[in-house]
């Protein structure tokens, strides 16, 4: 007989769950310091350089504010798009795929908008991602609502299949590739004309890309949508139990569909945003967020204002650790994905020690 | 021209051979009704692992050994995160998979940039070229001996994995039970099967299984650390989908693995089969080699399709994949 078993704790405090969490990133942290010492290096000087993101002693200081920003943007809206299909239990591990597709799209219409208005070509960029990685998203959803396609499977094949076609364009040289530079031997992705790079508001030397405000606008929508709409209210039902949406009457299908659609244009959206702002397109533009957003959506539970937070730490992470390889060139960008795993295993566990307790079976009785 | 196709053959095998650890890991792992989608972080850190020590040591059992124990403690990893303590699979999965490539490069590169550099295979018992084993008189077979019974020894040990995988899930009661936790956990349990027990016993050597793939591709990359571009370069993605193509089998994950490592090989040799025969496979050279690296995924893709399209009672997927069991909310 096992003398100890698991109980599922009745409440659960916000305050415990955020005690646990620190604490599970502290030692996160602790053990990156341990590898960081093995390597002979100073971890509190690395850290130190890591978390102020190479801001401290730099006069180019906006610079970092701008890198971070382009990290930042991307991870926040695939993330939040994630989210929203995560909450419905819809396994939506096609960020990657989605957010390729969406590039593509985009870049098609960038490649051709000589001499358009600035303004105009990259609305028509927005849209024609957020068309394109929708109606993946949709797919996808049909045949989950109608077959039971498993989701999960699915949009995993989908973000090789486009990893490959966006090799292809880049590696293609063909009169038809106007993706690629014409005045070039070898292939390389071209620049897009001036009228599809993003523009912003200007603040002294830096520069607020519109993409940043419109990231934020975005959060306090979806952060609306899902507490204060009817929307957002089945999509909450349909996550807990598909057969109570179903006894209230709630068209899941509908539900599921409508929710996809919207989840993976938002991810076309982040790409819209992305490929502009960085002038072109590149097999490596997603900088992983369809995977990172995963992790980002679910270190956050789930909640909006959880999931701009963890982005914002999450970017400070990896752009920090950009900036640290100047001053540590045997440390690079990897370091950032290894310390991620570690927290997230760590948090994982501190998420169990939030909601479980461990009780002894004669207490359990007497219960 | 005979050489083409023998060379054809024989890259068959060699590409096919990760698969099939990764594969047959990856089947024993689901058939324990847990869905891993670490396979390519596992892969990765069990390659590097027992790359490292059998470069130290000289010796290939060693190497084996220590791949197998390294992604074993991962597999040990996601099952006491989902077995244990109930995190969500996927997740779990995902960051073994970002935590093992990232784990790859860090060591790869910390290794090349420190004094010593990365430990080369050459003169040691490692080296590709001193691996193969060929077998007396089936290799002298003309055509197919040399490119089916002349490969390293970790060529024929995937292949006895596979099959005793197959007899073990087949004929034998642990077998049996393994299944029946895949299928219905709260079932299993009732009957006084260890259903914890058995989750975390098949989730370690799955994952072991694994490594040893990732060490045989590690081991195929003539000694050089690839810093830009993984080892095992998306194969654990291809052994998830292939597991899908399988049919959860290990006797069809062989075949499975035949016909993903053919579109493999042609990728590499379209080009020289198209020289040789210009007029039979002359088009080859039109196909694109993305289209070939894509193929096992397109694949995948429509399998899964029709086969949610047919009845349900034939497939080998377990019905309880990717849910984790907690035994109070029965």
């Amino acid at each position: 007989m096992r003398r100890y078993h698991l109980v599922r704790r009745a409440d659960s405090q916000l305050k415990r769950t955020l005690i646990y969490y620190a604490a599970g990133i502290l030692i996160s942290l602790a053990i990156g310091a341990v590898i960081l010492a093995c390597l002979e290096i100073n971890p509190f000087e690395y850290y130190g350089r890591m978390f102020t993101i190479g801001l401290i002693g730099n006069r180019y200081g906006y610079k970092s504010i701008e890198g971070l920003l382009k990290i930042f943007v991307p991870l926040l809206i695939t993330s939040l798009a994630l989210s929203l299909s995560f909450k419905m239990r819809f396994w939506n591990i096609g960020g990657e795929g989605e957010f390729l597709i969406g590039a593509i799209c985009a870049s098609c219409i960038a490649f051709n908008s000589t001499g358009m208005p600035n303004f105009v070509t990259v609305i028509l960029m927005c849209i024609a991602a957020m068309l394109s990685s929708g109606i993946i998203g949709i797919a996808i959803a049909a045949l989950k609502v109608k077959f039971n396609t498993n989701e999960t499977l699915m949009t995993l094949m989908i973000n090789y299949i486009m990893l490959y076609v966006i090799r292809y364009l880049g590696d293609t040289k063909a009169p038809w590739n106007f993706f690629l530079r014409a005045d070039s031997e070898r292939p390389i992705f071209g620049s897009f004309p001036e009228s599809a790079v993003m523009k912003g508001i200007p603040l002294g030397p830096f520069t607020l890309l519109w993409s940043v405000l419109i990231s934020i606008i975005l959060t306090v929508i979806v952060y609306v949508y899902l507490k204060y709409t009817k929307q957002g209210y089945e999509i909450s039902v349909v996550g807990d139990s598909s057969a109570t949406a179903k006894y209230a009457g709630m068209g899941v299908g509908k539900i599921v569909l409508r929710t996809m659609f919207i989840s993976s244009a938002m991810i076309g959206l982040a790409a819209a945003l992305t490929v502009s702002a960085a002038g072109t397109i590149s097999d490596t533009i997603t900088n992983d967020v369809g995977w990172t957003g995963i992790i980002v959506a679910w270190l956050s539970k789930l909640s909006v204002p959880a999931v701009f937070v963890t982005a914002v730490l999450i970017s400070i992470l990896q752009y920090g650790c950009q900036a640290a390889a100047t001053q540590y060139p045997a440390i690079d960008i990897n370091y950032a994905d290894l310390l991620q795993g570690i927290i997230l295993f760590s948090v994982l566990v501190a998420d169990f020690a939030a909601n479980f307790k461990i009780v002894r079976k004669e207490d359990a009785k007497n219960a | 021209m005979l050489d083409v196709f023998t060379l054809f053959l024989f890259n068959i095998i060699v590409y096919n051979i990760p698969l099939l650890y990764g594969t047959t890991g990856e089947i024993m792992i689901e058939k324990s009704g847990s869905l891993n989608l670490g396979v390519e972080g596992t892969m990765a850190i069990g390659a590097v692992v027992g790359y490292l020590a059998g470069a130290k040591t000289d010796s290939l059992l060693v190497a084996v050994l220590v791949s197998f124990i390294a992604s074993g403690l991962v597999g040990m990893l996601f099952s006491f995160l989902t077995v244990t303590l109930q995190a969500n699979q996927n997740v779990t999965g995902l960051t073994i998979t970002t935590f093992g490539v990232a784990f790859y490069y860090f060591i790869g590169n910390a290794l090349s940039n420190s004094a010593g550099g990365w430990p080369s295979l050459n003169g040691t018992r490692l080296d590709a070229q001193s691996q193969s084993l060929e077998i007396p008189l089936l290799s002298k077979i003309p055509f197919f001996g040399k490119a089916i019974f002349s490969h390293g020894i970790l060529v024929y040990l995937g292949i006895v994995i596979a099959v005793l995988m197959w007899f073990y899930f087949k004929k034998t009661v642990p077998g049996l039970k393994l299944r029946a936790i895949g299928e219905n956990p709260a079932a299993a349990d009732s009957l006084g099967v260890n259903v914890a027990l058995y989750k975390y016993t098949h989730i370690i050597i799955g994952s072991g299984i694994m490594g040893i793939g990732g060490l045989y591709m590690g081991l195929n990359m003539g000694g050089t650390f690839e810093g830009s571009n993984c080892w095992i370069n998306g194969y654990g993605w291809i052994s998830i989908a292939l597991v899908i193509f399988a049919n959860w089998s290990p006797a069809k994950a062989l075949l499975g693995t035949l016909v993903f490592g053919f579109f493999n090989t042609l990728r590499v040799q379209n080009a020289a089969l198209a020289y040789a025969f210009p007029n039979a496979l002359g088009w080859l050279l039109k196909i694109p080699s993305h289209f070939f690296s894509a193929l096992p995924f397109i694949i995948t893709l429509i399998v899964l399709i029709i086969s949610s399209l047919s009845s349900k009672s034939r497939s080998g997927e377990p019905q309880a994949i990717g849910r984790n069991y907690y035994r109070e909310d029965r």
